[in-house]
């Protein structure tokens, strides 16, 4: 992020004079960034730098800067509202005179909320006597090429992807299946050298033998055999060069799925999260497909519809060059009307897709909430909205399909110009005995083979750019680097269960942190309980700590080692999570248990699935441990998955213990007994759980209590109940709810 | 955006003590406080926020400093104005902006304003769309600017009847009032952004 921009000349001159003189000005120019806007809300250039003892702010249009100590300064804030931010300092509360009152300072767009988010943390760690790193990594999701827009978490600018390395990735990929490339081409040269044969023969047929009348049965026969042959042959090699192409893109769309599908795996949270999971199949599956069809498309159409119109047009000039002149004639009008119409029938369907998905979207919605519906008696409102939803959709599609419908015939009218020029001419030739009937049926014959290639090569720009974008797509996803990655040379690590944050700052979007500040030493097999309102940063906390994102500031020690250098892996293997919502794959319960450990013997499998009190009801299962669950499974209940789920994290044997709402979709009493579970898992590893339900964490050590992102108070149970805190109002509160629903 | 949504993400520590102690105030909270607009008197403070005191009843309540929320920011933004205290718990809420004297109600505007800052464009001078993303240059009421706008994922929609409200990839936010006046070419990229 740019937080030290280049001050214009003037400003820059008008600050020195604003600063020249200033008691500890504090020189050293530690940010300036773009106050965009006015305080009556207008667009302009205005500046807000920060030294180690002072802010000035230069309002946009005004001349002079406003400088303001940073010793009067309490705290700084940066109030992000919708679709505007604004700087705020808050007075210092011991009084030093000066600022008494709380004021804004900058106004700003949301194009600068990230970085006056970073600011006012910088000048708050000033404020607190600490030295601010400032980060200025340039990628702010713009390609530093061509100034285009990136797509979010990628780093490929798809503007900018060169079609020429472009070309050659799809190469280096086909060569792999090389012989299956040569197969196809030359099969493709044959058909079409094949093609060519038909009106040779038809023309020798008629000028010598039909036209003089010459009843000789056996070379009719003959010429009539050889055309039966050639098209025999050609049908043969058709279908020949179809298999081997069939071959060929398969082989090599397998090659690129599987390519996306590992890379997928492998990226972060931070780049899946910001995608929907929609887009990527798409990327897996659609997009690899469209590659698919462009390498038939590409590499065998090309060779051959290229050969065939110039074997043509070279038949056709040496034959009669006027009438090739002729049959030539409507192309550029051909060639001219083929893009135009397509423009337009793009934006057709584009308009019509979008009604479509409309539609669509409306009757998933009313599916998916169709007891809402019932319930609410709204059925009839619901068929009214529907059909006039599905009316406006009938509206365009019979607009498009007239479009339709007369541009077809349209089109092949304009196509077959060339063909009546043709008779009209060739027709006046033959009657003048200056060409042979025969030769002018050859020549329309070759005409008509003429305007497959043509109008397949109008339609190449469009294609070409489509199947373009599909390989940037897939190959963006392809040379994505994960962003939580393993470091040059990580490090394997056999865990104690040291935990210690140092100093913590995430936010999911940079400006907007989730935790600030956290540090907290755990000691290694100690149980700590996260408590807190929902939004408070509990989740985010584990995440980290598993390692799902990274720490924007600060960082995360385990025995002693950064949680970045340790290989991710190695870390994985280690960490045992229990989530709320357990997810099981379709598969067996021990194939279940087993995920992570797939090579476990049934009695590791039992005894794990003692330990989480889950033996007793898979033994109850007429399929006992091969009971098949997941999608199209047997269904469990929420006790029964999230003891399954402690099963597999038993047989896991992990250092340190996750648990995220670990019991919070069973009842009470079943909670018992997965805790009794846990309790064994629990013993000697450290352990983080995040309970809604108080009761549920009387086992831990410590509980931690986080307020909007920070530590509010750390202690045991006892403790925190003395201290009459927030921890203490929960409890409280719990507590009257469950007389509530005692009564 | 943390204050951008004061009920929904938390922010205000009364309105979640509220619902962490519910059951036992729920009738308090539930209760709608309309605020007559005789007796609101906002002021501008010298840090360059908005000060308010509610007078009438037994004694006239002072807020050195409040935040208003529109809550039909696009259907309705005029009306049923939320008044929050600088801690996030409401005040109480105005019903029309347009029943206070035109010196208050400009104060009050231009604090909307701010908050729910979005320009409207009145001119597009070039609008292209190029791999997923559209580049806009335009004239608005706020100024010249020119931002981006990620297709395909609702960024672009259509308030209303043909208000068009635009989300660029910042957060900053547009409108175009009536979309229809655009010209053919510009209205066939907007048509396929929708």
């Amino acid at each position: 992020m740019r937080l030290r921009y280049e001050l214009p000349a003037a400003a820059a001159a008008a600050l020195t004079e604003a600063l020249d003189g200033h008691e500890a000005s504090g020189s050293h120019v530690r940010y300036a960034v773009p106050a965009d806007l006015t305080a009556d809300g207008a667009f302009g250039d205005g500046w807000t730098v920060a030294t180690d003892a002072l802010v000035a702010v230069q309002a946009p249009g005004a001349r002079g800067w406003r400088t303001l100590p940073l010793r009067q300064v309490g705290r700084f804030r940066a109030d992000n509202m919708v679709g505007s931010g604004r700087l705020v300092a808050e007075p210092a509360s011991n009084g030093t005179g000066g600022a008494a009152h709380e004021q804004i300072l900058a106004h700003y767009s949301m194009s600068h909320a990230p970085r006056y988010a970073t600011l006012a943390r910088g000048l708050n760690l000033l404020l607190d006597g600490k030295r601010p790193t400032v980060d200025e990594t340039p990628d702010e999701g713009v390609c530093p090429t061509c100034g285009r827009r990136r797509e979010p978490g990628t780093r490929v600018c798809r503007a900018c992807t060169n079609r020429a390395a472009m070309m050659r990735r799809l190469w280096a990929l086909a060569r792999g299946h090389l012989r299956w490339v040569v197969a196809a081409v030359a099969l493709f040269a044959a058909f079409t050298l094949l093609s060519l044969l038909p009106p040779q023969l038809t023309r020798v047929l008629i000028d010598n033998h039909l036209v003089p009348r010459r009843p000789h049965l056996q070379p009719i026969l003959l010429l009539v055999g050889a055309l039966a042959v050639t098209y025999g042959l050609t049908a043969l090699t058709d279908a020949l060069r179809g298999r081997a192409m069939a071959q060929l893109s398969n082989a090599l769309a397998r090659d690129l799925r599987s390519m996306v599908y590992t890379n997928v795996q492998k990226l972060s949270l931070g780049y899946l999260g910001t995608r929907d999971a929609g887009d990527i199949l798409n990327r897996v599956s659609k997009d690899t497909r469209n590659i698919q069809q462009f390498i038939n498309f590409w590499l065998t159409d090309s060779v051959a519809q290229g050969l065939f119109l110039v074997g043509v047009a070279v038949i056709l000039f040496l034959r009669e060059w006027r009438l090739a002149v002729l049959v030539l004639a409507p192309l550029p009008v051909v060639v001219l009307l083929a893009g135009g119409v397509w423009g337009h029938v793009r934006f057709l369907f584009r308009r019509q897709e979008r009604l479509f998905d409309k539609v669509d979207t409306l009757l998933q919605d009313i599916l998916s909430g169709i007891r809402v519906v019932k319930a609410f008696g709204r059925e009839r409102a619901e068929v009214g909205r529907f059909r006039a939803r599905s009316g406006e959709l009938r509206e365009v599609m019979r607009a498009n399909e007239r479009t339709w419908a007369n541009l077809v015939p349209l089109w092949s009218f304009v196509m077959r110009a060339g063909e009546f020029l043709v008779f009209a001419v060739g027709g006046y030739l033959v009657l003048g005995d200056r060409m042979k009937l025969g030769e002018l049926v050859q020549f329309v014959q070759y005409a008509m083979l003429l305007y497959g290639p043509l109008v397949w090569i109008a339609g190449l720009p469009r294609r070409f750019a489509e199947s373009m974008t599909a390989a940037e797509r897939v190959f963006e996803v392809i040379d994505e680097q994960p962003s939580v990655a393993d470091a040059a040379r990580p490090r394997r690590l056999p865990i104690a269960g040291h935990v210690r944050f140092e100093e913590v700052v995430f936010g999911y979007q940079s400006h907007d942190p989730v935790l600030h500040e956290v540090s907290l030493e755990v000691a290694p097999g100690e149980m700590i309980g996260i408590v807190g309102h929902s939004g408070s940063g509990k989740s985010t906390l584990i995440n980290l700590l598993m390692r799902l994102y990274d720490p924007d500031e600060g960082r995360i020690i385990v025995d002693g080692v950064d949680l970045r250098a340790i290989e991710l892996r190695d870390l994985h293997r280690q960490l045992g999570v229990v989530l709320q919502e357990t997810f099981l794959f379709a598969g067996s319960i021990a194939e279940n248990i087993a995920y992570a450990q797939p090579g476990a013997t049934p009695r590791q499998l039992i005894a794990a699935a003692k330990v989480a009190g889950a033996h007793d009801f898979i033994c109850a299962f007429p399929d006992g441990y091969d009971t098949r669950v997941g999608e199209r499974g047997q269904r469990l209940s929420g006790g029964e998955r999230q003891r399954v789920a402690i099963a597999r994290a038993v047989l896991h044997d992990p250092r340190i213990l996750i648990l995220d709402e670990a019991t919070a979709s069973v009842d009470t009493e079943t909670e018992e007994v997965i805790q009794a579970g846990l309790f064994q898992l629990m013993k000697g590893r450290t352990t983080f759980a995040i309970a809604h339900r108080l009761s549920t964490l009387r086992h831990a050590d410590r509980l931690l209590v986080l307020d909007k992102g920070r530590i509010a108070e750390v202690g045991s149970h006892a403790e925190l109940m003395a201290a009459g805190g927030i921890y203490h109002g929960l409890v409280q509160s719990q507590r009257r709810m469950n007389r509530h629903h005692a009564l | 955006m943390s204050e951008a949504k004061p009920g929904a993400n938390g922010h205000g520590d009364a309105a979640e003590a509220a619902e962490h102690t519910a059951g036992h105030t729920a009738e308090h909270t539930a209760e709608v406080r309309m605020l007559a607009p005789a007796a609101l008197r906002f002021a501008a403070t010298e840090g360059g926020f908005l000060a308010l005191t509610v007078t009438g009843g037994e004694k006239s309540e002072h807020y050195p400093r409040i935040n208003a929320f529109r809550t039909f920011p696009l259907s309705d933004a005029d009306r049923y104005l939320s008044l929050r205290d600088a801690g996030g718990k409401e005040i109480g809420i105005l019903e029309s902006l347009a029943d206070l004297r035109s010196d208050q109600a400009a104060l009050l505007r231009q604090e909307l304003e701010r908050r729910y800052f979005t320009p409207v464009i009145e001119r597009v001078r070039s609008l292209k769309e190029e791999f997923g993303y559209s580049y806009w240059l335009v004239e608005t009421d706020a100024g010249q600017r020119r931002f981006t706008v990620q297709s395909g994922k609702n960024n672009v929609t259509v308030v209303g009847e043909r208000r068009l409200l635009i989300v660029d990839v910042d957060g900053n936010r547009f409108f175009v009032d009536d979309y229809h006046r655009l010209d053919r070419n510009m209205l066939k990229t907007v048509e396929t952004l929708l």
